[in-house]
């Protein structure tokens, strides 16, 4: 078994895992699921590869501006999709529909600026994407500073859920009444969440661009994926979300080498669909059990 | 009065619908028949009938699916494959890729059991797309990018239909799909899908299994997808992969959105506007996935049930208020009831034996016993949290129970699910009501009577001579029921315009349809007014006369003094005493534990929480007033 | 630093109720209620199950919208404003059934408390130590998570978690719910206590004699309407209206 099969695994299910937990971060406070969040991970790839590669800005700069960008266009997702659904009945499944609309919007108005061609992004030095070998795999300085890094941002995101914001996010989770009784107003952590899940989105567009191209056609892959390790690790739990990530990044790796590459969207599909049916809420099982 | 109207706006309505077809049929000979115009009246109507049977999964039942064209991809494959390399006639083949397509949707249907709407809505998405690669892939099927190419039209006795016959065949089907669609929705399927997408519980306690309404939605819609696909596939003469993109599916699921999800006449409008209006703006192609998903967008915050639902809201605004609608106050008294005649019920019995249920570490049934004989009304009462309603659950089987026995007319129910059991002959109501508000009372009684019709599938489609009168007989019966339960006046208003205490009511009068021997009400006394509770008490005092057996959980104890004949005391998960209602309310003990405090007897400090631990249990202080 | 606004004379309406009407969608539930609370006091309201008095309490604090009548808060119309808002305005309302953050620790619990509210550390740990004052059992188990409490000591938390905030109204939905004799003792003990400390207190209670001890005025609410309102002692003696608020006879 080619080793650089578990390296490629790891480096694609990290990418999966940054977009689940940007999906998390997004559905502690709202109990929605955005559907476009891959267009958003995809914008952040594109106007950072626009920033650096095509205008030469440096990449920090182009990296705070995608932040800010991507962040502010999820929050506008909010406002006008997402919250008036909302408002009007907290079960519904409205939100299905107009944030598809969203990702439908996002998706053909990036190709009409862009257009198809995927635009080539080198991180900065000295990561590069230049391999060499490290203990019988083929693997880049690029691909283990984005592996570690990724641990770190999951790390980090389980910090912020640790200051009283957070706790707040987490109270409005679990009991919606009971937070809105101890002054906790929702919609304003909502809106906070969206602009923090949706400047996370980009990050990993920025950080997948040197991996995958920066190319419009990321999106669709990047959200069902994404979806899946979310859905896999249980949906709020974000080392849940890390450990799916790397399940289904290696047995994508492993499908397209046992079998032709286009059948590994087929064998990560149906393994995701195995473990849903027996485990509905992702392999880690609900964060709390409910009352009756 | 009020009939006569109603009546003449069903004549006026089916003449508009008679209309409609005949320009429908008569369009071909307006038209140039080799001409685009034909054509895309051809397409609409393969849209038309796919989006018929999307209107009826994703509406009706609630399963929104966003990988439909996969279905329709079956139906174009299947039929252009076989008649082009097998040289199949269009008929077998079509019929083959419908079959195909059955196949799929029993597929899809299996994680729709287990997975919540938006879960199965990322699941058919990410199928879309792995159908997609899968056409693709399967190259040496499918001819991959090339596609199939050289589809012929359909040929009747020999010979090939001609443009205006593929048109006039298409919308035949498309109305005929229509009509059996419409038949469909106002059967016990159509309230059976409802309550599947509103109120799941409330379909198994008449008797109805969610699963296999779901599957059978699948399958429906799945098979009319398969046939819009065959005539997808005459239509191109050419089926490639590019037909067939995730996009694809996203666009159908549009196009029953915009016309109104759930309506009958949705899915026309929205293939109508949907495929029409970038027809006519050929210009506008490349922006054609931003416009619909502007649209879409722009009808959910606005318009949420679509383009018909917004048409009927307006509608109704319009209309002057007609005499009858107006919503009664709900303390007028109704009619009692007492007079009408009900055919006797064989009450059953009810034994439970140590049953226990917990939640994660949290025990609410800790052995509880309690027995109840046929014919008799049974109570059971307790603080908030002390398992009543719990109990209520795990006998039907909406829990499922930890250890211990259940018998229902002596028949052990372990392993039954809630709609068996309801079969079985037991009835329930529900703490809040649940009743499918968008169907009127009399529907929602008819719910009930879900597993008693025996109608079948082509019956019922077909409106034969049998099934239509089983329905008649049925619609009286309700309509007795309801008169019976005092509410028969509200017979054709909405459930949710209901009152209140009215929809208690109709909960009653729609387990009563299911048959029920047995029933159990879940606090059917809160919220009601005095005139309310006395009428509630008459209600179960005559179903009583009946001879079914009532168990009824309640607050109101002057209600279950008044009507149970015995009570059992729930306290923290166990049964603190039980007996006839004087001597268990006389006892100390038993009303100290009801007002909150903690019993001094043993068998209730065995409890679990840990709040005993190193707590005495001893004679309260009297509490100094004031400072 | 005193808290919000609770200058006021001792005695003056601190909250009026008038004549609201409560629903849910299509169903009415209180009809033309009135209700009262003076500064400093502790005011009961009494009923059966089902008469609406939880319904009362969500329209106070904002969960519902009165369609008709309005709500004033220390001199303020509250009747349409959003539940954070009012919590900010120094009204607190522990609801029924002990609804804590089960998943998050007893100190998280009191943390949120004074969510929204600027303090230094020391003003903090004050107020916290207040509560554990009261609660000797909670600093006990202060890192355990809310759920592993019993019911006893989680209703003793909610309490706790409202007491954080210094609230110049506390609303009370059936404190005693499900405690032992002893643990009742204790909340009662500690409502006086902070009813002394300056705090106003609306108590709903089943121990409804309980209840009208500790009250100086009581109110009883039956089948949506408010049917009698009074001193307590009062409506304690009174037979009539016994029947409408007991359980039992």
């Amino acid at each position: 078994m080619d080793i650089d099969i578990l390296a490629r695994g790891l480096v694609a299910g990290s990418l999966y895992a940054l977009v689940a937990v940007s999906f998390n971060i997004l559905y502690r406070p709202t109990n929605v699921f955005n559907f476009a969040q891959g267009e958003l991970v995809m914008l952040g790839a594109m106007v950072f590869a626009s920033l650096a590669t095509v205008l030469g800005w440096p990449w920090y700069a182009a990296l705070i501006v995608t932040l800010l960008g991507v962040g502010l266009l999820t929050l506008l997702i909010d406002v006008v999709a997402v919250a008036p659904v909302l408002a009007r009945s907290q079960h519904g499944t409205g939100w299905v529909i107009t944030t598809l609309a969203a990702s439908l919007i996002i998706a053909n108005g990036v190709n009409r600026i862009w257009g198809p061609d995927p635009i080539v992004v080198r991180p900065p030095a000295p990561l590069t994407t230049d391999t060499f070998s490290l203990a019988g795999m083929t693997v880049s300085a690029y691909q283990i500073f984005l592996v570690l890094l990724t641990i770190i941002l999951v790390l980090a995101i389980e910090q912020v859920y640790r200051t009283r914001q957070g706790k707040a996010v987490l109270a409005v989770a679990e009991d919606r009444e009971a937070a809105l009784l101890r002054g906790v107003n929702p919609l304003r952590l909502s809106h906070w969440s969206f602009f923090l899940g949706g400047a996370f989105a980009g990050l990993t567009g920025v950080l997948a661009a040197p991996v995958l191209y920066a190319s419009t056609g990321l999106g669709p892959a990047l959200l069902l994926k994404g979806f899946a390790a979310a859905a896999v690790g249980s949906i709020g739990n974000n080392r849940g979300a890390l450990i799916a990530g790397y399940l289904i990044g290696v047995t994508e790796a492993l499908g397209a080498a046992l079998l032709s590459p286009g059948y590994q969207e087929a064998v990560v599909f149906l393994l995701v669909l195995c473990v849903l049916l027996v485990w509905p809420h992702g392999l880690f099982g609900r964060p709390f059990a409910r009352t009756v | 009065m009020a009939a006569s109207v109603a009546k003449s706006r069903g004549l006026a309505g089916l003449l508009v619908q008679a209309a409609l077809v005949v320009i429908v049929l008569a369009l071909p000979l307006a038209l140039d028949p080799y001409g685009y115009p034909l054509f895309v009246a051809t397409q609409l109507g393969v849209y038309v009938i796919a989006a018929i049977g999307l209107n009826l999964l994703a509406g009706y039942a609630g399963q929104v699916s966003l990988g439909h064209g996969a279905f329709i991809a079956i139906g174009a494959y299947a039929t252009a494959l076989l008649t082009v390399d097998q040289g199949w006639s269009f008929w077998l083949a079509a019929l083959a890729g419908v079959a195909l397509s059955a196949l799929m949707g029993v597929l899809m249907a299996l994680p729709s059991f287990r997975l919540s709407t938006w879960y199965f809505a990322f699941i058919t998405l990410a199928f879309a797309q792995v159908f997609e690669k899968m056409i693709v892939e399967w190259r040496g099927l499918t001819r991959g990018f090339a596609g199939v190419v050289g589809v012929q039209p359909p040929s009747v006795f020999g010979h090939v239909l001609e443009p205006a016959g593929v048109y006039w065949l298409v919308a035949i089907i498309a109305i005929i799909g229509f009509w059996l669609v419409n038949n469909l929705v106002h059967s016990r399927f159509g309230r059976g899908f409802v309550a599947v997408r509103d109120a799941p519980a409330a379909a198994q306690a008449a008797g109805a299994s969610p699963a296999r309404l779901k599957l059978l939605a699948f399958v429906i819609a799945a098979c009319f997808a398969g046939v819009a696909g065959a005539f997808f596939a005459v239509q191109k003469t050419v089926v490639t992969p590019d037909d067939f993109t995730a996009e694809f599916s996203i666009f159908f699921l549009l196009t029953v959105v915009l016309g109104g999800l759930g309506t009958r006449w949705g899915p026309v409008v929205g293939a109508l506007v949907f495929f029409l209006v970038p027809e006519l703006l050929t210009g506008l192609e490349s922006w054609r996935m931003m416009v619909y998903g502007a649209a879409l967008l722009a009808l959910m915050l606005f318009a949420p049930h679509g383009l018909v639902g917004a048409a009927r809201s307006l509608f109704d605004r319009l209309r002057p208020k007609q005499a009858g609608q107006t919503t009664q106050p709900a303390e007028t008294v109704q009619p009692q009831g007492a007079h009408v005649e009900r055919p006797a019920i064989s009450g059953l019995a009810l034994e439970v034996k140590d049953l226990r249920k917990s939640f994660g570490g949290v025990v609410a049934l800790g052995g509880v016993d309690l027995s109840v004989a046929p014919g008799t009304c049974a109570a059971i009462v307790g603080p908030n949290g002390s398992g009543k309603t719990t109990l209520l659950n795990v006998v039907g089987a909406y829990y499922r129970r930890d250890a211990g026995a259940v018998l229902l007319g002596g028949r052990e129910t372990k392993g039954l699910s809630p709609q068996q059991i309801a079969g079985e002959g037991l009835g329930r109501t529900f703490q809040t009501p649940r009743l499918l508000g968008e169907l009127t009372v009399l529907d929602n009684v008819l719910l009930g009577a879900f597993r008693r019709e025996r109608a079948s599938l082509p019956g019922t489609m077909l409106r034969l001579p049998g099934a239509m009168a089983e329905a008649e007989r049925l619609r009286a019966e309700a309509m007795e029921l309801l008169a019976f339960v005092g509410v028969a006046d509200r017979a054709d208003d909405l459930a949710s315009e209901t009152p209140h205490g009215h929809q208690r009511l109709v909960e009653i009068a729609r387990a009563l349809m299911g048959g029920a021997r047995l029933i159990m009400l879940d606090e059917p006394a809160a919220g009601l007014s005095m005139t309310e509770l006395d009428r509630l008490e008459q209600l179960i005092r005559r179903i009583l006369a009946l001879g079914a057996t009532v168990v009824i959980v309640e607050h109101h104890l002057d209600l279950v003094a008044s009507i149970a004949s015995h009570v059992t005391v729930l306290d923290r998960g166990v049964v603190l005493a039980s007996g006839a209602p004087q001597a268990v309310f006389a006892d100390a003990a038993v009303m100290a534990a009801y007002m909150g405090e903690r019993a001094l007897n043993e068998q209730a400090s065995d409890q679990l929480s840990d709040e005993a631990a190193g707590e005495v249990a001893r004679p309260r202080p009297v509490p100094a007033k004031g400072a | 630093m005193t808290m919000a606004s609770n200058a006021g004379q001792a005695g003056e309406l601190l909250l009026s109720v008038e004549q609201v009407d409560v629903g849910y969608g299509h169903v009415g539930v209180l009809e033309g209620v009135s209700l009262s609370v003076r500064r400093g006091s502790i005011a009961a309201l009494v009923g059966r199950n089902g008469a609406g008095k939880s319904t009362l309490l969500r329209a106070i604090s904002g969960l519902l919208t009165p369609s008709r009548g309005q709500i004033v808060f220390n001199g303020r119309a509250i009747s349409r404003d959003k539940p954070h808002a009012i919590v900010g305005a120094g009204l607190l309302h522990v609801a029924e059934g002990r609804r804590l953050f089960r998943s998050q620790s007893v100190d998280d619990n009191l943390e949120l408390g004074v969510y929204g509210l600027k303090m230094d550390a020391a003003g903090y740990q004050r107020r916290l130590a207040r509560v554990f004052e009261l609660f000797p059992v909670l600093e006990e188990k202060r890192r355990l998570p809310a759920g592993a409490l019993s019911g006893g000591q989680q209703q003793m938390l909610a309490i706790g978690q409202a007491m954080m905030r210094e609230p110049v109204l506390l609303m009370l939905d059936e404190p005693s719910l499900g405690l032992s004799p002893l643990l009742v003792d204790q909340v009662f003990a500690a409502i006086m206590a902070l009813q002394q400390a300056g705090t106003t207190i609306l108590l709903v209670e089943q121990l409804v004699e309980r209840a009208l001890e500790i009250a100086s005025e009581a109110w009883v609410l039956q089948n949506g309407r408010m049917i009698a309102s009074g001193p307590a002692a009062q409506i304690a003696a009174s037979e009539e209206l016994r029947a409408a608020y007991m359980a039992a006879h």
